[in-house]
Order: C-alpha cells, then sequence, then structure tokens
C-alpha cells in the first residue's frame, strides 16, 4: 500500500493527466525540462559549447538526481531492475548516438545484485549536427523511461523539452557533462581477455590491465545481462600482468555469448575499463529436455540453434539437397577417393554378363555410402548437440583417426601393389563370407568409400552441409543421404544399365598393371595423411607414424604374402607381430600427444585470426580477409599454394590495405567453428572478406580464383 | 545415493543458499503452508505440470499483469488443461509491501486470480531456492519434477499494459509445449519487475 501512496502523491505533483493516460500508468509530463517525482528530479540538459552549428560538439543527456536510497539502473541492470530507456525526438537530420552510460556501482538487495546509480547521475547522449544544418534554435523533445527502487520498485516516465539557440553557447551544464564523460568506461587498450566456460563458472584471463591496477581488487560488470551469478563474488588472483577470475555462471543463464564486453574497475577509479572477453569454450546447452519421455533425437531440434548463434543460412533444403547430390557426385573425382571407387569398377568387368549380381552389387554399394554418411552425421550431430564445437571433417582433427586412416592406405596400397593378399591374413571362413556375399562385400566398399572420402570437401558442400548441421536432425540427416546418394550415383548408373558397364575395357592382363599402378595414388594419400598428422603432433608424431607403417607393411607381408612357404610365414608372422606391438608401445603416446601450437606456413604477411582482431582493424577502417583453412583440407590447400600465393592476389590486397588473417582449423577450435556456425557454414575452406563498415562478410567461393578475389575487392566501398 | 543428497543439501544450505533452481535439472523440492494454512508440498502434485509465479500485490509490475487480466488469462487457461498454479509471495514479513495470508488470500479472489493455491514464504526459503529475483518471475515445472521453463512472463518488460498485447507470453508458449511433449523453445527468459522483496538472511 505505501508503494501506491508514495505512487499518487507523486502523480498529484505532476501536471496533466491526459498525458499520463496517453504514456503509461506512472507518466510525468513537463512543457519545459524538468520532471520531478518524489523519487528523482529529472532533467534534460545540453552542452553546445560552440553553438548548435555543423561540426560543432553538441551534447545532450538526462540528469537524474536520486533522492536518498533510491537508484535507477545500468544497461545491464544485475538481478532484476530495468535500464533507463531515452527516445529523443530530433529535427530531420540530427542523430542522437548511443546513451554514454557511465561505470555503475553494485547495488544489493538481500540475496540480489544489481547494477546502477545513486546520488547524481548524468546520461549523455552525442548528437551529430548535419552539414546544412541553419535553423536559428534547436528544439528537442525527449521521452524517457526509468525504473527507480529503493526497498520498493516505481517504474517512471516523462516527456521534456529544450530550446536551443543556434548561434549562442550552451555550457550551463559544461562540468556536468566533463564529470559523466570522464566517468565512462574506455577501451582497454592492448588487453587480452579470454573465457573458458568451466563447471558452472566462467574461468576468465586478462593480460594487458595498467600496471597500477596490479595486485588490486577489480569489480566485473558484465555488458550482457543474464549469464553470470551477479551475487556472487568473483574468486580472482593476480599472477604478474594477468588478472584470473572464476566467475559463477547464473543457474538459469539466458544468454550464450562468444564474445562478452566486461567493464573492469578498481577502487579509486572515476572510469572503469571495456575488455571483450573472448569464450573459447562451448556453452552448455539452454535448452531443457521436454517432456518426460522423450528421445534424446527429439531434442536435437532445440539445442542445436544453441551452438550456432544466428546461422544465417542462403539455401533452402530443396537447394541443399541438389548441392548435396551433386557435390557427392564430384566426390568421386577427387583423389582421395578415386583409387577405391577405379577398384570397385574393375568389378564390372568381372560382372558384365550377370545383369543381376551387377545390380544388387550397385544397390549394396549405394546403401553402404549413404548408411556410412547417415551415421557419421548421426555421430555429428549428436555430439553437437552435446555442446562440442565441430564440424565436418571433425574426425580427421584427432591424430588417432588420421594415423588409423594412413594405415587403412598402407594396407590398400600393399594390397594392390600384391605385397599380400587378403586371402592368406583372413581367416578361411571370413574369405568364404566374402565371396559367398558378394553384397555385403559391396556393401563394406560402400562404408570404405566413405571413410576415404569424407575429408574431402567438393565444391557445392560447404553450403549445403553448414545448412545441414541447423536443421532439425531428420531434414539434417537427409541432406547428408543425398550427399551419399550423389556419390554412389555414378557407379549406381553404371550398374543398373550394363550397356554402360559393357563399355569398359574387357579384363586382361592390363588389368594386373591397373591394379599395381593404382597403389601409387594410395601411397601418395598416405604421404598427405602423414603430412596432416605432422601438423597436428609435430615431427615425432609423424616419425612415429611412419614407424608403425613399416612394422603394419612388415606385418602385412609375412602374414600375407603368397610367396611365402608356411614355416617361413610362422615365423616371421611372430617377428612381425612382436615388431607391431613394440611400434605400437612407441608410437602411441607420441600420437595422442597434442601438438605444441605452431602456425604452420605463418608468412609474413597472415596473421592468426581472432574475433577480435576482425573487429579492431574493421573499427580502424582496415578490410579484413580471412582464410579459414585446416591442412587435412585438400581443397584450402590447393587454394592457399594457388590463388592465395600468387603475387597478384597478394599485391591486391596490399594496394587495399588489407589485413589477412587465417583461421586454422587442423586442431579443434571452438572459436573459430563458432564463427563458422555464424556465417552458416560447418566446414572449411571459407573465405571471408570484411568490409570496414556493413554488416556480415562476403564469402568467396570454396575453389578460390584470383579474377574472384580481385573483384570482390573491387566491390570494397570506398575505392 | 542418499548420503550424496544429503550431502548436498548441506552444502546448499551452508552456501550462499542462493539460485539452485536449473533449468533442465530437477526442481527443488518444497513444502510451504498456503494463505488458508494448508501445508502444499511439490511431490503432491508428481505427474502433473506445475506452475510456479512469485507475486507481490504491492509491485507495479505484478498489478500490470493482474489490472489487466493477462495473469488471470494465462492462470484460467493453464489450469483448464490440468495444470497445477502455485503462486508465491516471498515479501519479508517486516516489508510495507507485506500482505499476512487472510489479506493475501482476500487480494487474491478480488482478482479473480484462478491459481490452485497461494503458498507464504515470508521467511524467502522457497524463492531462495528458485532462484526467484522478481515479481513476476515464472517457473514450469514438468511431470517428472524436472525444470523446464524459468523466467519473465512475457517478452516486452515495461510497465505498460498496453503493451501485454503485442507481447509473447512465454508462459503460455512453454506450457503449450510441455504439454505437447515438446521440448521448451525459449526455457529461460529475464524475468522482469521489481526485486523480491526478501527478508535478511
Amino acid at each position: 500500500m505505501k508503494q501506491l501512496q508514495s505512487l499518487f502523491s507523486g502523480l498529484a505533483m505532476v501536471a496533466a493527466a491526459a498525458a499520463m493516460a496517453a504514456s503509461g500508468p506512472l507518466a510525468a509530463a513537463a512543457t519545459g525540462p524538468v520532471v520531478t517525482t518524489p523519487q528523482v528530479r529529472a532533467e534534460l540538459v545540453a552542452h553546445a559549447p560552440e553553438g548548435v552549428l555543423p561540426g560543432k560538439p553538441l551534447w545532450l543527456g538526462l540528469k537524474i538526481e536520486h533522492q536518498r536510497d533510491w537508484h535507477t539502473y545500468w544497461k545491464n541492470p544485475g538481478d532484476s531492475g530495468l535500464p533507463t530507456k531515452l527516445n529523443f525526438t530530433l529535427p530531420e537530420g540530427l542523430q542522437a548516438g548511443p546513451v554514454q552510460w557511465p561505470t555503475p556501482s553494485r547495488l544489493p538487495t538481500g540475496p540480489l545484485m544489481n547494477y546502477g546509480y545513486a546520488d547524481t547521475l548524468l546520461l549523455p547522449v552525442a548528437v551529430t549536427v548535419p552539414q546544412g544544418f541553419k535553423a536559428e534554435a534547436l528544439d528537442v523533445k525527449l521521452q524517457a523511461e526509468w525504473l527507480v527502487c529503493k526497498d520498493v520498485c516505481i517504474p517512471e516516465s516523462g516527456e521534456f523539452s529544450l530550446h536551443l539557440p543556434a548561434q549562442a553557447a550552451t555550457a550551463a551544464h559544461g562540468a556536468l557533462f566533463a564529470s559523466a564523460q570522464a566517468a565512462v568506461p574506455q577501451a582497454a587498450q592492448g588487453a587480452q581477455a579470454t573465457a573458458a566456460v568451466q563447471e558452472g563458472a566462467l574461468v576468465v584471463q586478462v593480460t594487458g590491465l595498467p600496471a597500477t591496477w596490479q595486485g588490486q581488487t577489480l569489480q566485473f560488470f558484465p555488458e550482457t545481462t543474464g549469464v553470470i551469478h551477479n551475487a556472487a563474488v568473483p574468486q580472482a588472483s593476480w599472477q604478474g600482468n594477468t588478472w584470473s577470475a572464476r566467475v559463477p555462471l547464473d543457474p538459469q543463464r539466458t544468454d550464450s555469448p562468444s564474445a562478452m564486453p566486461v567493464v573492469l574497475t578498481t577502487k579509486g577509479q572515476a572510469a572503469g575499463l571495456v575488455v571483450q572477453l573472448a569464450v573459447t569454450t562451448p556453452w552448455p546447452a539452454l535448452a531443457a529436455p521436454g517432456a518426460a519421455g522423450i528421445e534424446a533425437t527429439a531434442q536435437l531440434p532445440a539445442s542445436l540453434p544453441e551452438a550456432n548463434p544466428a546461422p544465417a543460412n542462403p539455401l533452402s533444403l530443396g537447394l541443399a539437397l541438389l548441392a548435396a547430390l551433386a557435390g557427392g557426385a564430384l566426390l568421386n573425382l577427387m583423389p582421395c577417393v578415386f583409387p577405391v571407387l577405379s577398384l570397385k569398377v574393375l568389378g564390372f568387368s568381372h560382372h558384365a554378363h550377370d545383369r543381376r549380381a551387377l545390380l544388387l552389387g550397385g544397390l549394396a554399394y549405394t546403401a553402404g555410402v549413404v548408411l556410412s554418411f547417415v551415421a557419421l552425421a548421426a555421430l555429428l550431430l549428436g555430439l553437437r548437440a552435446g555442446g562440442e564445437q565441430l564440424g565436418w571433417g571433425f574426425q580427421l582433427q584427432s591424430p588417432a583417426v588420421v594415423a588409423v586412416l594412413a594405415g587403412l592406405f598402407t594396407l590398400i596400397g600393399l594390397n594392390l601393389a600384391g605385397v599380400f593378399e587378403l586371402g592368406s591374413v583372413l581367416p578361411s571362413s571370413v574369405a568364404a563370407a566374402r565371396v559367398r556375399h558378394p553384397m555385403v562385400d559391396a556393401l563394406l566398399t560402400g562404408v570404405l568409400a566413405v571413410a576415404v572420402a569424407s575429408p574431402c570437401t567438393a565444391p557445392f558442400m560447404g553450403a549445403s552441409l553448414g545448412l545441414a548441421v541447423t536443421l532439425p536432425p531428420v531434414q539434417a540427416l537427409s541432406v547428408f543421404a543425398a550427399l551419399g546418394l550423389g556419390m554412389a550415383l555414378p557407379y549406381l548408373a553404371a550398374s543398373s544399365w550394363p550397356a554402360l558397364a559393357r563399355l569398359l575395357p574387357r579384363p586382361g592382363v592390363w588389368m594386373a598393371h591397373f591394379k599395381t599402378v593404382m597403389a601409387f595414388p594410395m601411397f601418395a594419400t598416405v604421404v598427405w595423411l602423414v603430412w596432416v598428422l605432422g601438423q597436428q603432433t609435430g615431427i615425432d608424431g609423424a616419425a612415429a607414424l611412419l614407424a608403425l607403417l613399416v612394422a603394419l607393411a612388415f606385418a602385412a607381408w609375412a602374414l600375407g604374402s603368397p610367396t611365402l612357404g608356411p614355416r617361413a610365414r610362422g615365423g616371421f608372422g611372430a617377428a612381425a607381430l612382436v615388431l607391431m606391438a613394440v611400434a605400437l608401445m612407441w608410437a602411441v603416446p607420441t600420437l595422442r600427444h597434442e601438438a605444441v601450437a605452431q602456425v604452420p606456413g605463418a608468412e609474413a604477411s597472415w596473421q592468426p585470426w581472432s574475433g577480435e582482431r576482425v573487429a579492431q582493424a574493421r573499427a580502424e577502417g582496415r578490410p579484413v580477409f580471412v582464410d579459414f583453412t585446416a591442412a587435412w583440407c585438400v581443397t584450402c590447400q590447393f587454394n592457399k599454394r594457388s590463388t592465395l600465393a600468387s603475387a597478384e592476389v597478394m599485391a591486391d590486397f596490399k594496394a587495399r590495405n588489407v589485413l589477412l588473417l587465417r583461421a586454422d582449423w587442423t586442431k579443434r577450435d571452438a572459436a573459430i567453428s563458432a564463427e563458422l556456425a555464424r556465417m552458416g557454414r560447418s566446414g572449411v575452406p571459407v573465405y571471408a572478406l570484411y568490409a570496414p563498415a556493413g554488416a556480415g562478410p562476403t564469402l568467396l567461393s570454396e575453389i578460390l580464383s584470383p579474377a574472384e578475389v580481385h573483384s570482390a575487392l573491387a566491390a570494397l566501398p570506398g575505392h | 545415493m542418499k548420503i550424496a543428497l544429503v550431502t548436498a543439501a548441506l552444502l546448499l544450505a551452508s552456501g550462499s543458499g542462493w539460485a539452485t533452481a536449473t533449468v533442465g535439472q530437477r526442481a527443488p523440492a518444497f513444502t510451504a503452508l498456503d494463505t488458508s494454512g494448508k501445508n502444499v508440498s511439490l511431490a503432491d502434485f508428481k505427474g502433473k505440470h506445475v506452475v510456479l509465479e512469485w507475486v507481490n500485490p504491492g509491485c507495479p509490475y505484478v498489478q500490470k499483469h493482474y489490472d489487466s487480466q493477462n495473469m488471470q488469462g494465462t492462470q484460467a487457461e493453464a489450469t483448464a488443461k490440468g495444470v497445477v498454479w502455485l503462486a508465491v509471495n516471498s515479501t519479508a514479513a517486516d516489508h510495507g509491501d507485506y500482505k499476512p495470508p487472510a489479506a493475501l488470500a482476500q487480494w487474491m479472489q478480488g482478482q479473480k486470480a484462478k491459481a490452485t493455491a497461494t503458498l507464504m514464504d515470508a521467511d524467502g526459503k522457497l524463492g531462495r531456492a528458485y532462484g526467484a529475483r522478481s515479481t513476476p518471475h515464472m517457473y514450469i515445472v514438468n511431470p517428472a519434477g524436472t525444470l523446464v521453463y524459468a523466467g519473465a512472463i512475457d517478452s516486452k518488460p515495461t510497465s505498460n499494459p498496453a503493451d501485454i498485447a503485442s507481447a509473447t507470453n512465454h508462459v503460455k508458449v512453454a506450457l503449450g509445449e510441455a504439454l505437447a511433449g515438446k521440448p521448451v523453445s525459449v526455457p529461460s527468459t529475464r524475468a522482469y519487475g521489481c526485486s523480491v522483496k526478501y527478508s535478511a538472511m
């Protein structure tokens, strides 16, 4: 009741009942610049020391004088409370900037913590006076809303007006504006700030703060609402010039920002410093499980958007399916797939006479390819739903998977070269099963083809896979299924129309030669995989893998060579197994070892990517070009060595003062995954060109040509 | 398991004792007296959806949603579908906004509120367990006892009743999804209103 009484007495003191009805329940209208309520005296003030003229400084502001113990709120009001809102009405052409919020104070109320202001506050706003402004006076109107609280809270609002002569100086509040300006937090120059989500807290590290701050207690004001537990006091410490803090998260968190501006301040400072916290780990999903009894898959749609803040997708589902189909078909020409496929095509010559067997084999192969893609995609989506920041090609970010693939390719190569035969290695029952069940064999070939194809991102695939991971699971899986179908399509077509198969050359001695020749692309692929592993784990890891491959090759020969007698096989086989065991024991710990951070090919002109660098350069008016790449991405490496290495392109970049950044996704990197998701992609390569002003980047195509880079640069504004 | 629970409870009691309810996890159990002096437990409503609404008749934001009939409409729609609606008042007894049980019951009746029960929480235990910050602050517990929504009544954090018509009523949407067996699309939002007038600890 107390609240209502104070409210009514407040209303009695201010004017015009009609205006109150128009602008809400607690509006106070004034014909002048001052509105007084029992809690505050609010005044619209201006500072135009050289008059209201083009190019001269003009500041407007709302001055709020709080009664004792009353307060209003900062832009992040904390647990309860609402920020003060200012809506200016200015003559056409005049633009009011954002409110320059002074550094707030912590306002505890019971177990709650709010951020705001007491005593006298000025919320200043800079106004740009356009060229050609010639009016004799400026009439400013302001409609403001504020929530004022003590032990009770009262939403209030007011209408203000102010008349400023254009030719005369308005400077009566100069000191007030100066002190408000001095209290506005400034960007911390040179500070680096990161945060990782760990067990219900943000673990924050900030370097580059002023030396005088070292050892002091800092206050932490996030500009983002609904992320941290405001009332908790962060556990903080200084190590040299690094400030570390563990800031508990709000159990009812409502936001998952990848970058969080935070105001830090220390005792005796009028103004805090703003640091941009880059959140380097994925956020756990906000989404609650639905009603009891819903399967895990049903939760995917709710949690996927969480992993992808604001995905921007230019494709519809239908287009994505078509693009996936085309991309899948092109996969067959990629160097990692071609040998496996050519092997399989050889099989047509054997079966050309048996139409039914051919068709069944084709269908089984298709099923193998499609099912493997769907299974891999389901794994990817499942892991993403679990909060992992992954994208397509993620399997190659694990050194163990790369090592296993290298072993697999070595074995296929050796087999093609005739070093060993499967029949001698496999237990006879398995070998017999393969012969008896050609369809199972075809299905497994399909699985193998996907295993080797997954790292090859063909053109058209980037956008559709980017869309796929943001879709509900059923649709996402259908995109991946379309990709598999596209990949199997040429083979399926050849097996359905025997006329096509009959065009193939007849079997003969040449087939043995062809088989041997195909061993060499396989070994070339192994070279590539060893290089990828070298990027991930360093030269020791690459050497360990090579040693393992030698042991594997020896074992394959000893156990599978058709030229060895049973006794020799027994002896060599035992030695080979011992050798394998020793090699494994030596290699596995090395392979597990995560690589020491090394920037592959860190040429002077390219710098490592970070979101802040992009923002910083754009703020300085520089365009930015980002190469999202990975060592295991063949297309990326091709572009890097062709287009991005061409002198002409580099000169173009230099002429426009473009900052070149490289985002290396060879190993898992949550910040890069998040950035890719923001652009609607889930894999590399992505080439992004940012103009200094404007919203998002321009994305260039995955097969990058110098002409395309040139025309994209030419399209930058201001040139 | 039991020992773990007891330990957890002790830790919570000895810690800040604040904001333990987390969306997606088990809603904190409670027993509180309603305005008629009867004991009401969350456990009584196992198998049903339960809405918790933090209320304080002295708060202008609560008045916004009651004077406009928005809260009563949401209550009526929910309870008609078998949802249990518990209004909770965590205002401390020494605060000017405090209403004794009979006065609160009378106010709710005068508002034609459709809440299943109105709970007294003058010591703020229930409010602290749920991390209630504002009046109104809304929570939805599903039949399995999991907290599936925490936050605001709607999407427009203003005191102007005219904004209700164009705002999204988060509670109606979340309840609709939960009742249909779907996951809640917006499981947590920032509640807005007056701060809960907690008693000193």
